[in-house]
């Protein structure tokens, strides 16, 4: 593969490969939650192939093609890799503010959407599925008297 | 004065949770949780920052008294003043913008609205669609909604806009709810017998003013007249039909929006005077968004945001300064801020506010019936980009389009106590994003903050409120507070016949 | 013939099962198992084919792992 270093960044954490029109990104592994990976390069998916790899146990690995090319492919590409690092920063340190904050964010969500949705209606109630058994009941007190007792009527019939 | 100045000297007892912005110099701005502030000078942030208080001082004294201090920190008082904040959090959405029509008469360089020319009448709303939105609508739990038209230009569509007028209000005599309606139009379609309508029904109109003449006519378009000669026709004759109304013309009036191109940016002085000359006391200086046609355009139309920010200090100490020359009038985003700021609630500008309003607190109802989070969501799916919509007006209930995984998504998103740079910016008990936003210009709907150019206005905006409130002008203040008062255009609303 | 390497601990067995599925009527697909690596080797009429085949399989897989993910 040949690659081209960019600018101002190490050539083995950012390159270009200006033959097959893609760029490389190497980032350090413990810096980087798996989150935080999925987060960035999923941002990109639309208008990348977006392959990622793990080299060695310490670097995880970001390949970005893009769907298209207009005009200076090296200087496309070179804001793309830039705009995919600062994605990894900002998904990697939303993860631990989300991690942190979890109650609060979970508390004003279930706010928001609750006081949005209001108390079920009757006809919400109806479509609701209560099947599925809401816990373990070993001496049958959930059951209705027709559940308990048909057996021994139709024995006693 | 730095913070590396200050490094090993740092106290991290003496105060209560609190964030900090040099706006500029010698002028240290904190907020706390609960959104109190306070702007110190270089010498005061330090003797805060390092548990340097002098007992009985007057600092001492106003710290405490505002809640920066541990020793003394008022639980109960924080814990009010977040929930008068939230307040929005315990009921759904209040404004459902109803688009009745694609069709419109008029060519806007940034439209907004993805325009249909006016002989697809396949994009009119029908009436069957309309009285299901209004269903829908009326299931909220917000104890008020706020119909509003959009389009196209919802004038065309005009006996759909009657019956969905008629129609709810109807229906509200069972639902009981508190109903208004907002119409938003170029005027250019406007008539005597239309305007009587509006009128009668308590319709507040709302239309678009993009600066002089000149100006307006070359960015919207009319195929033969001028439409800034239209809207400026009927904006006198609307506010002159509500004085005769015996209602107080500085609270009632038509509301106008500016939306700001490149063209308009050195013309600040020209706009604020357009507006001043038509009558209009409220200007709302929005800056260009990526929606519809704006994307097409934005090389001619999108400029740097530090280039709006100077257009936007400009005009709005020229409105101030028309405030002090006697002319009332109200800069309406920086008014949102402050009415956060200084009264400590919330006005509910869906787009400024953590969580925002997308899908909570607003809903677009397209003329097919599809629903959508917000308008910009709405545009979002007329260029291919179906995210934002939650269901359909005939077979989708309530509970399930604000329940929707998407406004979930919206609602974490938009938390700014989730957002990198927002969890830890001076300006998070004020401020909002746009998810939407996010999606069209980064990818994701939680975007990047500091690439963001929502939040570059939103912070140019607040660092030149707060650097005016540290200047302490008493016609500025002054200003201000009349910016904040709220008071409620009760004219406008609907209520039950049997309350 | 062209072969993309799926790292395991990086996307699920079953997503590249399922892109698999998804491409093999675009060419030929075979699929091996390495310790690291889940690996997918596709033939075409012609090296552009694999190659778009290729890419479009990769974000697939990637697309349908970060779902599962997230469920």
């Amino acid at each position: 593969m040949g690659t081209t270093a960019i600018e101002g960044i190490p050539e083995d954490v950012a390159r270009v490969d200006l033959d097959a029109s893609r760029a490389i990104l190497d980032v350090d592994a413990s810096l980087y939650p798996l989150e935080a990976l999925y987060g960035a390069a999923y941002v990109f998916i639309d208008r990348c192939y977006v392959f990622l790899d793990r080299p060695d146990p310490k670097t995880l690995r970001v390949v970005l093609t893009p769907k298209s090319l207009d005009g200076d492919a090296s200087a496309a590409l070179r804001a793309m890799v830039g705009e995919l690092a600062n994605e990894l920063v900002s998904a990697a340190w939303r993860h631990q503010i989300t991690q942190e904050n979890r109650a609060q964010i979970e508390a004003v969500t279930m706010q928001a959407i609750a006081g949005a949705m209001g108390p079920p209606s009757l006809d919400d109630l109806e479509d609701f599925d209560f099947t599925e058994e809401a816990f373990e009941d070993p001496l049958g007190i959930a059951m209705s008297w027709e559940e308990k007792y048909a057996k021994k009527k139709e024995e006693g019939a | 004065m730095q913070l590396l100045d200050l490094r090993g000297k740092l106290d991290t007892r003496s105060q209560a949770f609190f964030r900090h912005r040099r706006i500029a110099a010698d002028r240290n701005l904190i907020t706390n949780l609960e959104g109190r502030w306070m702007v110190l000078s270089d010498a005061d942030f330090a003797r805060f920052a390092t548990g340097g208080l002098e007992d009985g001082s007057a600092l001492k004294a106003e710290l405490s008294e505002k809640n920066f201090l541990r020793e003394g920190w008022d639980e109960g008082a924080a814990r009010e003043a977040i929930a008068r904040r939230k307040g929005f959090l315990g009921y759904g959405p209040n404004l459902h913008v109803m688009v009745v029509t694609l069709r419109c008469n008029e060519t806007c360089v940034y439209c907004h609205a993805s325009r249909a020319d006016m002989d697809a009448v396949d994009t009119d709303m029908s009436k069957e669609t309309a009285e299901q939105s209004v269903d829908l609508a009326l299931s909220s739990t917000s104890p008020g909604v706020t119909i509003e038209f959009q389009g196209g230009e919802p004038l065309v569509n005009f006996e759909v806009l009657k019956h969905i007028v008629h129609y709810a209000k109807e229906k509200n005599e069972e639902v009981g709810k508190t109903l208004e309606f907002t119409l938003v139009s170029n005027l250019a379609l406007m008539d005597e017998e239309k305007l009587s309508f509006l009128l009668d029904h308590k319709v507040q109109i709302c239309t678009s003013i993009d600066g002089p003449k000149e100006l307006h006519d070359k960015q919207r378009k009319l195929p033969t007249l001028s439409s800034f000669d239209a809207v400026s026709h009927w904006i006198p004759i609307i506010n002159q039909a509500y004085a005769e109304r015996g209602l107080d013309p500085a609270l009632y009036h038509v509301e106008a929006l500016l939306t700001t191109t490149r063209a308009a940016l050195p013309r600040w002085k020209e706009i604020v005077d357009t507006y001043a000359d038509l009558g209009c006391r409220a200007l709302f200086l929005r800056p260009i968004d990526p929606f519809g046609f704006a994307g097409k355009t934005k090389r001619t139309v999108e400029y740097p945001r530090a280039e709006y920010l100077e257009f936007y200090r400009n005009a709005t100490d020229y409105i101030l300064e028309k405030n002090r020359g006697g002319v009332q009038m109200i800069e309406r985003f920086g008014a949102i801020f402050l009415t956060k700021i200084l009264r400590g609630e919330d006005p509910n500008f869906l787009d400024i506010r953590s969580p925002a309003g997308a899908g909570i607190g607003q809903l677009a109802y397209s003329y097919d019936g599809s629903v959508y989070t917000c308008d910009e969501g709405r545009m979002l799916a007329a260029q291919g980009d179906d995210t934002f919509r939650l269901g359909h007006v005939a077979s989708t209930r309530y509970r399930d389009i604000v329940g929707h995984p998407t406004v979930r998504a919206m609602v974490i998103a938009s938390n700014l106590d989730s957002q990198p740079d927002c969890v830890s910016c001076t300006y998070n008990p004020y401020c909002g994003i746009q998810t939407t936003h996010n999606h069209k210009t980064q990818g994701s709907v939680f975007g990047r903050m500091r690439e963001s150019n929502i939040c570059a206005v939103h912070k140019g905006i607040q660092d030149y409120l707060f650097g005016k409130l540290a200047d302490g002008e008493p016609h500025v203040l002054e200003a201000f507070e009349r910016w904040t008062t709220i008071r409620s255009r009760e004219h406008f609303l609907h209520e039950p016949s049997g309350t | 013939m062209t072969e993309l390497r799926f790292h395991r601990a990086l996307y699920r067995g079953e997503a590249v099962d399922e892109a698999i599925k998804t491409f093999d009527r675009y060419a030929t697909l075979g699929r091996a198992e390495e310790d690291d690596y889940w690996v997918v080797r596709i033939e075409a009429a012609s090296e552009a084919r694999e190659r778009r085949v290729a890419d479009e399989l990769s974000n697939f897989a990637l697309g349908l792992t970060i779902r599962s993910r997230s469920a």
